[in-house]
């Protein structure tokens, strides 16, 4: 499962919310140290289970999946920290450990408010 | 509409501000999305969305309008800075907001899909192909020479090829379109191929584009152009002899040093070794 270009996020968030489906959407926030996707990174998850694009493989990507599973059914957005000891890093072949924020939103919740 | 929308339906927020991307990502433009992270104050504004084309110019709403006009000040200057995404405190930007002091925003880029369009698929046009396609982009490989384009010799189907039977110029301008995100390398087998390329390439404006070449042989084809009346303005943003001085040799060599100074001209990177200042001093 590769990335996926911009015109295809944003194709496949409004085909499911035009048949009235959440989407999660996983973007990786913020980067510190040696993380394995870049800044902007995102990943989509989809009410029949359905994924596209990538955060990044292994370890961390098994926890943004159970949290983005979690926000599919609650509607709510969050902010993740992950860190990556130095050990899970060289496992993914990078240098050395690093953190990633990834913030987990939720395309077609209620909670959503723009005005005071 | 261009300024700030108030939904009815504040729940479905995030929803009108889709088909604004949809068409910013169409139209290949350049705008900035900005969601609201976390605002300790506010958690249910968290994920609201502002996207910005420039300061004046914006949709949707992290949840007050103060806060959104320095958003969008903020998302201006990130779209200046050509960096694909980037976290800031609420209090980096606009200290005075006390009421949303401790919120974040994400600002992500959204632009056209980077597209680098190939004429000409001898050795150098095929290596840069490959090479372009590692790196992640979009690859068009345009020659008049349908032989050279045979799906045969690409086997990567991501790899899009272009039999040009109709003459260069119709190809070169269906496969630019906009010009937007396009970077365009002219790597023919001629002057005469070259110069009708170029002309195309010129008249469709993209983002980036060069021609391969000895200095003299450009500066007959550039010469050439100029005195067919083409816009010196123009003629001056071309990079002939295309690449970055690498004292490149084999075509696959070229390829790099093409690739290098395409990803440069696109990220704004000078090209120089990132050790030369261990030795300024």
């Amino acid at each position: 499962m590769g990335t996926i270009s911009q015109i295809e996020v944003y194709r496949l968030i409004s085909e499911a919310r035009a048949r009235g489906e959440r989407v999660v959407a996983a973007t990786v926030a913020h980067t510190r140290g040696s993380t394995p996707q870049r800044r902007g990174a995102k990943m989509l998850f989809f009410e029949g289970g359905a994924v596209a694009g990538t955060v990044g493989g292994g370890c961390i990507e098994a926890e943004v999946w159970a949290e983005a599973r979690a926000a599919l059914r609650s509607g709510v957005c969050a902010l993740h920290k992950f860190s990556l000891t130095a050990d899970e890093a060289s496992e993914e072949g990078m240098v050395c450990g690093g953190t990633m924020e990834i913030f987990i939103d939720v395309w077609g919740s209620e909670q959503k408010v723009t005005n005071e | 509409m261009s300024e700030t929308v108030n939904p009815e339906k504040p729940a479905l927020a995030s929803d009108l501000i889709l088909p604004e991307i949809a068409r910013v990502l169409r139209a290949g433009e350049i705008a900035a999305l900005v969601t609201l992270l976390d605002a300790p104050a506010s958690p249910s504004h968290s994920g609201a969305k502002l996207l910005v084309k420039n300061s004046s110019e914006h949709w949707g709403s992290l949840g007050a309008p103060s806060l959104d006009e320095r958003a969008a000040a903020q998302a201006v200057s990130f779209l200046a800075s050509r960096v694909e995404a980037q976290a800031f405190g609420v209090a980096e930007f606009a200290p005075e907001l006390i009421e949303w002091r401790g919120a974040r925003v994400l600002c992500e880029r959204l632009e056209p899909e980077p597209h680098v369009v190939i004429c000409g698929a001898g050795h150098v046009g095929a290596a840069l192909a490959r090479l372009a396609r590692l790196t992640g982009y979009r690859v068009t490989l345009i020659d008049d020479r349908a032989a050279f384009v045979a799906r045969e010799r690409f086997p990567d189907t991501e790899i899009h090829l272009v039999a040009a039977s109709s003459g260069w110029t119709q190809a070169v301008l269906e496969q630019i379109g906009t010009g937007r995100g396009v970077s365009v390398a002219v790597v023919t087998r001629g002057h005469n191929e070259d110069e009708e390329c170029l002309r195309a390439v010129l008249s469709a404006g993209p983002d980036y584009v060069g021609m391969i070449g000895s200095r003299r042989r450009t500066n007959i084809v550039l010469e050439r152009l100029r005195e067919a009346g083409m816009d010196e303005e123009c003629l001056r943003g071309v990079r002939a002899p295309i690449g970055l001085d690498i004292a490149a040799v084999t075509p696959e060599e070229v390829a790099l040093a093409i690739l290098a100074e395409i990803i440069a001209a696109r990220r704004g990177g000078a090209g120089a070794p990132l050790s030369a200042w261990r030795r300024e001093k």
